[in-house]
């Protein structure tokens, strides 16, 4: 018998004993990059409301971690956080959720959140596809990609999540793919720490559902081909479009200071009473 | 206290999922012979003198499957593990 705990578990309900997830899904190395930040940070669990969406990313936090957890609507955490983050401004509001939930279905709400520059963390599970339902192509499939929606390869152009969220007026706006835990860690304890919108984007591995349509493998496969196809912003800055074609640019995007709107909802609410008296 | 340990109840398979396997820098897992009670074949430690405890595996595993302990004795000097 073996009766070591891992040292992450204490951030767990007790009675969920199993990830919700199939073998070698990215999912877990962002479920661990997580709990590893928190306990580099030595936040309590107390201190969150975790917001999730529906896709099998939005299981990360639901029921997994022992803390208030909100599992909502198709595409709508960020909007649920926005008011949960309004409501309890001191609380860390932090979402987890896929690239179709929080890009397609969701899309309005995050570059809002982004704009408004309201205090969430956004944890971006990017694996290119609708995994739960099927497989099926997603706004951020690689052009050329096979899925079961687009048996010849998507025709479609996708979208680059970590600059379109700059755009819309991100705080802080990271992305590493799941060969990258470290630096993820990081980037989240960096968004935790953040005043403003943090969005960390997790390029990340569906062997199931991605996997098989795209013809690109299992876990081990798709971990080898981020690691040889990732470039670092910095490189990337100096190089020519047709050269990042099919690259996975990852770092920080952004890391600004730029006024926070519950912080500007309380600075507001202060004031009026204060002249009321 | 040995260094590594394989909770092989949460392992979802070395041959489905095999990332322990892909990230240690000594390749020292191969895979054990016992099936778990949900049917998947955890990885087995070859050398645990030659590990590092680079925390590799155990940072990769998607099941928190693995854990290292950094201070335990013997071996050579804990490395530095790397994601790129
Ligand atoms: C309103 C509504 N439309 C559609 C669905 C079906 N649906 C469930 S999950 C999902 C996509 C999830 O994709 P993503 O967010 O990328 O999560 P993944 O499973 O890939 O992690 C869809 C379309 C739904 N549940 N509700
Ligand atoms: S279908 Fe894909 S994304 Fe969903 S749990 Fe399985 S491997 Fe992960
Ligand atoms: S990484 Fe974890 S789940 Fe995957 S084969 Fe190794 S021990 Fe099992
Ligand atoms: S700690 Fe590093 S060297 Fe030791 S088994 Fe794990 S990956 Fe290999
Ligand atoms: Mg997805």
């Amino acid at each position: 018998m073996n009766a070591t705990v891992h040292p992450l578990r204490k951030y767990a309900r007790p009675h969920v004993t199993r990830t919700t997830t199939c073998p070698g899904c990215g999912n877990g190395i962002a479920t661990q990059a997580i709990l590893r930040a928190i306990e580099e940070l030595d936040l309590r669990m107390d201190d969150f409301v975790f917001v999730s969406g529906i896709g099998c990313s939005a299981w990360i936090p639901s029921p997994f971690f022992a803390a208030d957890t909100l599992h909502t609507t198709h595409g709508r955490p960020v909007a649920f956080a926005t008011g949960v983050k309004l409501g309890l401004p001191e609380k860390h509001v932090m979402v987890v959720s896929g690239d179709g939930d929080l890009t397609a279905i969701g899309g309005n709400h995050l570059i809002h959140a982004a704009r408004r520059n309201i205090g969430l963390t956004v944890v971006l599970m990017n694996n290119g596809i609708y995994g739960m339902t099927g497989g099926q192509t997603a706004p951020t499939t690689p052009r050329g990609i096979s899925t079961v929606t687009s048996p010849y390869g998507s025709l479609e152009h996708s979208f680059d999540i970590a600059p379109m969220i700059v755009s819309a007026g991100a705080a802080y706006v990271a992305r590493w793919t799941t060969h990258h835990p470290r630096q993820l860690t990081k980037a989240i304890k960096k968004g935790l720490t953040k005043k403003g919108f943090a969005l960390i984007e997790v390029v990340t591995q569906c062997p199931v559902q991605f996997g098989r349509a795209s013809k690109l493998g299992g876990a081990v496969e798709i971990l080898k081909h981020f690691k040889s196809n990732s470039v670092r912003i910095e490189k990337a800055r100096k190089m020519d479009p047709a050269e990042l074609l099919g690259k996975i640019v990852v770092g920080e995007f952004v890391d600004i200071e730029k006024p926070e709107l519950s912080s500007e909802w309380t600075r507001l609410i202060h004031s009026m009473r204060e002249g009321r008296q | 206290m040995s260094k590594v340990d394989v909770l092989s109840q949460n392992c979802k398979g070395v041959d489905q999922c095999g990332i322990c396997k892909y990230v240690c820098p000594k390749d020292l897992y191969r895979d054990s012979k016992e099936m778990n009670s949900a049917g998947y074949i955890p990885p087995e430690m070859t050398d645990e003198a030659s590990c590092t405890a680079c925390e590799n595996c155990m940072i990769y595993c998607p099941d928190m499957a693995i854990v290292v302990h950094k201070d335990a004795q013997d071996g050579p000097p804990a490395g530095e593990g790397s994601d790129d």
